[in-house]
């Protein structure tokens, strides 16, 4: 399984400062996919360094279509040899990068981590009240488990706390990193950010605590009628839920994420168990599944 | 004056010339592909010309020009037509026609029966609007073929229908709930599938490119064919990726002595980067020929009004449906337009809904604010919801419009009732206001998402008839000379041909539109239904048949 990040965020959120960062850093065998108009600007030495590959997504349409080359591009990276170990697809600065995210659930071999959608600290308010642009950035918000406020160092004590009031308006279940740059290191962007936080301040200005996480018992086959009852009652404030089960007979490996859920054939080498990542008000779900056993 | 064996005179029953300086004539006299005199009987003395008479009894026009069209319409055919409208394939065939779900399920079964084994059976123009009774299902599609992929494209574009054997290769289950998975009351799939994440999925696991082909040399000569049946005989591709296979296959079919029509391609921008793209459309200028010519450019800025992926102004969709997204952000417009306009180029862009109009004619207006230029004829396609404020600063800043007025008809019934609603459907494609506002206008079928025939594209702009027979805004009907004119003169205007098409008039090219009947004194009713008897392109003769 492949780990997958999403990263949205409006044009000049630093998406693509983000990505570059990563991949000067991150020190894995990464994939970029990037949907967005014209160029590529994510830096392409600093791919091949790591022995990855970088795909531009532009609209395979007639006309009146939204592209729909993501899927392939994603089975196309899943197809390498060797394969890459983790791809960041980077949204179009108007893209919604919830459906995005979406394809990863039906899209064999993948992993969703937390959806990343950076906010730039001077603009966001603007932005949002832009009456030609200001649906498009709310909507962005709409599922994201990481907002990331960028250049802070540019913005002061009041702006920024709008900016936080504005996020939490939108989307009050997201974790929220602050940062100048855009230069968080990797671990910044998973549901288990590290114990310590980093040395320098410049790496990541502010981490907070993990994701809260609840393991689910799976050994025991669930019914599939009332697994999927259990599934769309489940909460806001479970952001994730992940694992191999078994649905009636067969292992399947199951990705749930904001009341969205996909199964797919467990990989080998996988042991059962379910994991559920949300945010402090989760309740506990053991009761809940229990019910679709 | 001496005989010149290299003039040869048509006479018709009338020649609608559209020459300011004598609209009407009987005869015209073509030398060297193109027209050297146009008048009375006089014009063959005159000329020393060889009277052709073969049109003797006809109304002769000018050849008609599609001003937004899509020569991948050419390629659909190698795939089987299911529509409720029918449609005209390349061979001349009438195809499609289909009234229910059984008559759609009936003839791929027939057409299924002669496959061989393994390949995919995959179907396109499927429209369901307007049947009665139970909805095509997964169960429908499994009776056709229970061991093989079959998949049922909507004309929208927006929605597959697919059967078991799809579904279980693309890995869609019942248990699965993303978004697009249709599901029935038992909440079982329905084999509906919408929207490009599903659909693309389930593309790939047929493992054919479905509908998205690429352009070759018999697509392109297939398309002549289809256009010149109805009297084209210059049409864009409005949308070509101008990759070199492209480029080639364009350039091989169109230097091909009999290929029917003249080919006027608009790079697609979102291709290149802005720098890559001005070098290379400066390039592809270079490379034009008398039958092919390179030099539109091509912007998308929303979607599509029926898939809801339109970007409207209030109060949005009539059902509630959330905007569409922008295809490209405001700014990126802006430095784009910027960039094409201040290096000479000339602006196609996509808007549907009227917010996409506002926001492309604000960022021409910013770019000719910042590089003033004359005669730049930037033309908003489709632009179908504008108001007369948006003709207005439209007319203020020099641009042209190309409505889409077939919509009218395809979906009219569906804008009145889903997407705009009873009143604002009245706007719906604004040829009168457009013309009242003084902007350009040019209409069209953007085939193949509707079926590619100008007599039919003027009908709608003169009647504005929904299939149901609801007229929709009554007012905004254009006259038949107007409606004409769309489809020549102000067609060739949007495309800065006016000077070399459009019209009957000495020296332009001599191509022609061969009718049964006068579009322009014909039952307004009737001007879809005017027999084409041939085309005329560069003087040389194509019999429809
Ligand atoms: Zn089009
Ligand atoms: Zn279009």
């Amino acid at each position: 399984m492949i780990p997958l990040t999403v990263i949205g965020g409006f044009l000049g959120a630093g998406k693509t400062t983000l990505v570059n960062h990563l991949l000067a850093t991150g020190g894995k065998r990464w994939g970029v996919l990037v949907n967005d108009f014209g160029a590529i600007n994510v830096d392409a030495a600093l791919i091949a360094a790591s022995d990855g590959q970088t795909m531009a997504l532009t609209n395979g349409c007639v006309c009146c279509n939204m592209g729909d080359d993501l899927g392939d591009g994603l089975a196309a990276m899943a197809a390498r040899i060797p394969p890459p170990e983790h791809v960041i697809v980077e949204a179009s600065g108007v893209g919604d990068p919830w459906r995005i995210a979406q394809m990863a659930l039906i899209e064999p071999g993948f992993t969703l981590e937390p959806l990343v959608v950076l906010v730039d600290a001077t603009a966001l308010p603007a932005q949002l009240d832009d009456h030609w642009t200001g649906d498009t950035v709310a909507r962005q918000l709409a599922f994201a488990e990481i907002v990331v406020i960028t250049k802070i160092d540019l913005a002061d004590a009041a702006q920024l706390a709008m900016v936080h009031a504005r996020i939490a308006q939108l989307r009050p279940q997201a974790r929220v990193i602050e940062t100048a740059h855009a230069s968080l290191p990797e671990t910044a962007l998973g549901f288990t950010p590290p114990a310590r936080p980093p040395a320098s301040r410049f790496q990541a200005d502010e981490i907070t605590h993990a994701f809260p996480t609840q393991r689910i018992a799976a050994d025991q086959p669930f019914d599939r009628d009332r697994l999927r009852w259990v599934l769309g009652m489940l909460p806001a404030s479970v952001l994730r839920l992940k694992g191999v089960c078994l649905l009636g007979t067969d292992r399947v490996l199951l990705q749930y994420a904001a009341e969205r859920w996909a199964f797919s054939p467990a990989p080998n080498g996988l042991a059962n168990g379910l994991v559920a990542i949300g945010t402090p008000q989760m309740p506990d779900l053991e009761l809940l599944f229990s019910e679709a056993r | 004056m001496t005989k010149n064996p290299k003039v040869t005179v048509f006479s018709a029953r009338r020649v609608v010339t559209l020459d300011p300086s004598q609209p009407i004539s009987t005869h015209v006299a073509v030398r060297d592909g193109r027209i050297i005199g146009h008048g009375g009987p006089e014009v063959v003395g005159q000329f020393g010309g060889t009277l052709d008479a073969r049109f003797a009894d006809k109304v002769i026009v000018p050849g008609f020009i599609e001003g937004h069209g899509h020569a991948t319409d050419g390629l659909m055919w190698r795939s089987p037509y299911v529509g409720y409208f029918a449609r005209t394939a390349p061979d001349g065939t009438r195809q499609g026609g289909f009234r229910s779900v059984a008559e759609v399920v009936g003839h791929l079964k027939a057409i299924e029966a002669t496959m061989p084994p393994g390949k995919p059976l995959v179907s396109w123009g499927f429209d369901p609007i307007y049947f009665d009774g139970p909805r095509l299902t997964v169960a429908d599609l499994d009776i056709i073929a229970p061991d093989r992929m079959v998949v049922v494209a909507h004309v929208s574009g927006h929605i597959l229908n697919v059967n078991t054997k799809v579904l279980i290769a693309a890995g869609f289950s019942a248990d699965s709930n993303v978004d697009g998975l249709v599901r029935g009351q038992n909440g079982q799939l329905t084999g509906e599938l919408q929207g490009p994440a599903v659909m693309g999925r389930a593309n790939r696991a047929t493992g054919d490119g479905g509908l998205l082909r690429e352009l070759d040399v018999e697509g392109l000569r297939d398309y002549g064919r289809i256009a010149r049946r109805v009297g084209v005989t210059t049409s864009t591709d409005l949308a070509n990726a101008m990759t070199p296979a492209n480029v080639t296959a364009m350039r091989t079919a169109t230097a091909e002595p009999d290929f029917p029509i003249r080919l006027v391609p608009a790079m697609r921008a979102r291709e290149y980067s802005i720098e890559d793209g001005l070098a290379r459309i400066a390039e592809l200028r270079k490379l034009s020929t008398p039958t092919l010519q390179f030099g539109l450019v091509k912007l998308v800025v929303d979607g599509s009004i029926q898939g809801f992926t339109a970007r409207l102004r209030w109060p949005g969709y009539h059902n509630g449906a959330p905007n569409g997204l922008w295809y490209i952000s405001p700014a990126e417009l802006e430095a784009t337009v910027k960039a094409y306009h201040a290096a000479g180029h000339h602006l196609h862009i996509h808007t549907n809904g009227d917010e996409a109009s506002e926001l492309a004619t604000e960022m021409i207006g910013r770019a000719i604010e910042a590089h003033p230029r004359a005669d730049h004829r930037h033309t908003l396609q489709h632009c179908q919801m504008a108001d007369g404020g948006i003709f207005r600063r439209m007319k203020a800043f020099g641009m042209c419009v190309n409505l889409f007025a077939n919509h009218l008809y395809y979906w009219g019934d569906q804008h009145a009732r889903h997407t705009m609603g009873p009143s604002r459907v009245r706007r719906l494609d604004a040829c009168n206001t457009a013309l009242s506002r003084g902007v350009p206008l040019a209409i069209h079928s953007d085939t193949p998402v509707t079926p590619l025939d100008p007599r039919f594209t003027m009908w709608c702009a003169v009647n504005r008839l929904s299939a149901t027979g609801v007229v929709l805004g009554e007012a905004e009907r254009i006259t038949q000379a107007q409606a004409l004119h769309a489809v020549t003169l102000g067609a060739a205007y949007t495309l800065k041909m006016d000077h070399l098409i459009g019209s009957i008039e000495v020296g332009k090219y001599a191509d022609f539109a061969v009718l049964d009947d006068d579009p322009l004194t014909v039952d307004p009713t009737a001007i879809k239904d005017i027999p084409v008897v041939a085309t005329v392109m560069g003087g040389q003769v194509f019999a429809t048949s």
